[in-house]
């Protein structure tokens, strides 16, 4: 039966070369496409995970609030946002990173007095841009920065990683689909044959056998070429990523055999649940 | 052998088959006969299952076919060599391969499938067409193949759809032959045909159907 299955699977696969190669190609790119996008996610997981860290966020205070009133605002804060971690800075630590960051500054600083600069205060956050989001506020002068740079680097990483994936998954399901509709294209070019077989006694496995390898035959060319193309797409990348020091490396090898599986497997349940519809409205 | 006990057979609420009741031992050779339309073909496809009645059983080698489920069907088959009328034929194969491939279900190696299929072809004198394709054959040579084919795993019966429609005079002789040898040897043969000269060549039990309903049976002439 399985040498049986070979030779007329093989047949097949021969007579149809150009939507074997098309079928393989189609497995093969977005299954390393989905490889190469997880192996990248993983050099940049630590940047994606700086987009978690807290940073600092400074708001100045309107000049023109008194000392009780500075204290209502850090208390409603305090009270509204209990994420935030929220700290004072007092006048004269103002005065001399005022005077440190602009040495200019320094003169004009001793002879006024730390009182005549606002009020500043330290919000310590994962969410800067909900801290930003204070400079609508009649008691707030200004705030800043409105956001953390890794933050804006991490979700980029992950927006890029969710697309890439999300495009592979779209590919992927076109190949799956492909290897169905071109089993059901080849069990009516035989329907004749396997009408008659199935009259002469030939068992589901003998009809399935051929299809099933015709099938086989592609998949497993896509399963080398997925392989392949992942490990050098990765190779390729890491060299351009290692002048910024992220920790490239080869792809994991149970990502590759992952991979090998996927493009292997897909087209092949493609092709089971094909030849099991198939034989459910059956017969001459 | 064969049991039909009120068989029925409706097409688009036209009845071909009318309440058939019918046995055929082990070992009995028939032929099926009346005219065109009178429902012989249907009655041989409901006996190797290729269509379901309206109602009635089939019973087949003690088994009852009708009701068969699906994964049952190749085993019943298996048992039965069928003669087709439209012989059937696999068109990508050769002789050769069209006469084998039954036995690889049968579960003969390859090269004793080729040893066999080649004496029956020899015995049907088809042997030096084994590697041609069916449509480089005659009429008469496709039949003589679809009959090999149906022989090659010696059935214990054998259901022929007209299977000298196609044959010469002498050919459809040895055709005749040929399934009376494989019926002295035991087999149940049962010849659907609308060639009356065929039946006086050979007495045997003969059922004529007419309007869905076994009009005689006996032995023929009457």
């Amino acid at each position: 039966m399985i040498r049986h299955a070979v030779a007329e699977g093989w047949l097949v696969v021969r007579s149809r070369p150009v939507v074997s190669l098309v079928l393989a190609v189609v497995v093969a790119v977005p299954v390393s496409l989905a490889g190469v996008t997880i192996s990248v996610r993983q050099w940049l997981a630590p940047v994606v995970d700086l987009g978690d860290r807290e940073s600092v966020v400074v708001v100045l205070l309107h000049p023109r609030l008194d000392d009780g009133e500075r204290a209502a605002w850090l208390e409603t804060q305090a009270r509204s946002h209990p994420e935030w971690r929220l700290r004072a800075v007092a006048p004269d630590e103002l005065a001399r990173r005022l005077g440190e960051w602009f040495p200019y500054l320094a003169g004009i600083l001793d002879r006024e007095g730390p009182d005549m600069l606002p009020a500043m205060v330290e919000v310590a956050t994962v969410d800067p841009e909900g801290v930003a989001r204070l400079a609508g506020e009649r008691a707030v002068l200004a705030v800043g920065p409105t956001s953390s740079v890794n933050r804006v680097v991490s979700r980029a990483a992950r927006r890029l990683s969710v697309v890439l994936l999300a495009m592979a998954a779209a590919v992927v399901t076109g190949a799956v689909l492909l290897a169905a509709v071109w089993v059901h294209l080849e069990l009516h070019r035989h329907a004749e044959e396997i009408a008659i077989m199935r009259l002469m006694g030939a068992t589901e496995s003998t009809v399935r056998g051929p299809f099933l390898v015709a099938v086989a035959v592609p998949s497993l060319i896509a399963a080398v070429l997925s392989v392949l193309a992942t490990a050098g797409a990765v190779a390729w990348l890491a060299r351009l990523a290692a002048p910024f020091g992220l920790a490239a490396g080869a792809p994991p090898a149970a990502l590759l055999a992952a991979q090998a599986v996927g493009a292997l497997g897909l087209p092949l349940a493609a092709a089971v649940l094909t030849l099991e519809r198939h034989a459910a409205d059956r017969e001459e | 052998m064969i049991r039909l006990r009120g068989l029925t057979k409706d097409y688009d609420r036209r009845q071909i088959l009318r309440g058939i009741d019918l046995s055929v031992d082990a070992g009995e050779m028939v032929f099926l006969t009346g005219a065109s339309g009178a429902g012989k073909t249907t009655l041989l496809r409901l006996l190797y299952a290729a269509e379901k009645p309206t109602s009635g059983e089939v019973w087949v080698a003690g088994s009852r076919v009708d009701t068969l489920a699906r994964a049952q069907l190749p085993a019943l088959r298996r048992r039965i060599g069928v003669i087709f009328q439209d012989f059937k034929l696999l068109r990508r194969k050769t002789v050769l391969e069209n006469v084998t491939f039954v036995l690889s279900f049968h579960g003969v190696a390859p090269r004793e499938g080729q040893r066999r299929a080649y004496q029956v072809l020899k015995r049907l004198g088809l042997h030096h067409r084994q590697s041609a394709l069916p449509e480089t054959l005659s009429g008469g040579e496709q039949q003589r193949v679809a009959i090999a084919r149906a022989l090659v795993y010696q059935p214990r019966l054998i259901l022929a759809d007209e299977p000298t429609g196609n044959l010469d005079a002498d050919l459809a002789a040895e055709l005749l032959s040929l399934l009376c040898d494989i019926n002295y040897q035991g087999a149940t043969v049962l010849v659907a045909t609308h060639d009356l000269g065929l039946l006086e060549s050979l007495p045997a039990r003969t059922l004529v159907l007419q309007r869905g309903r076994i009009d005689y049976d006996g032995m023929w002439p009457p």
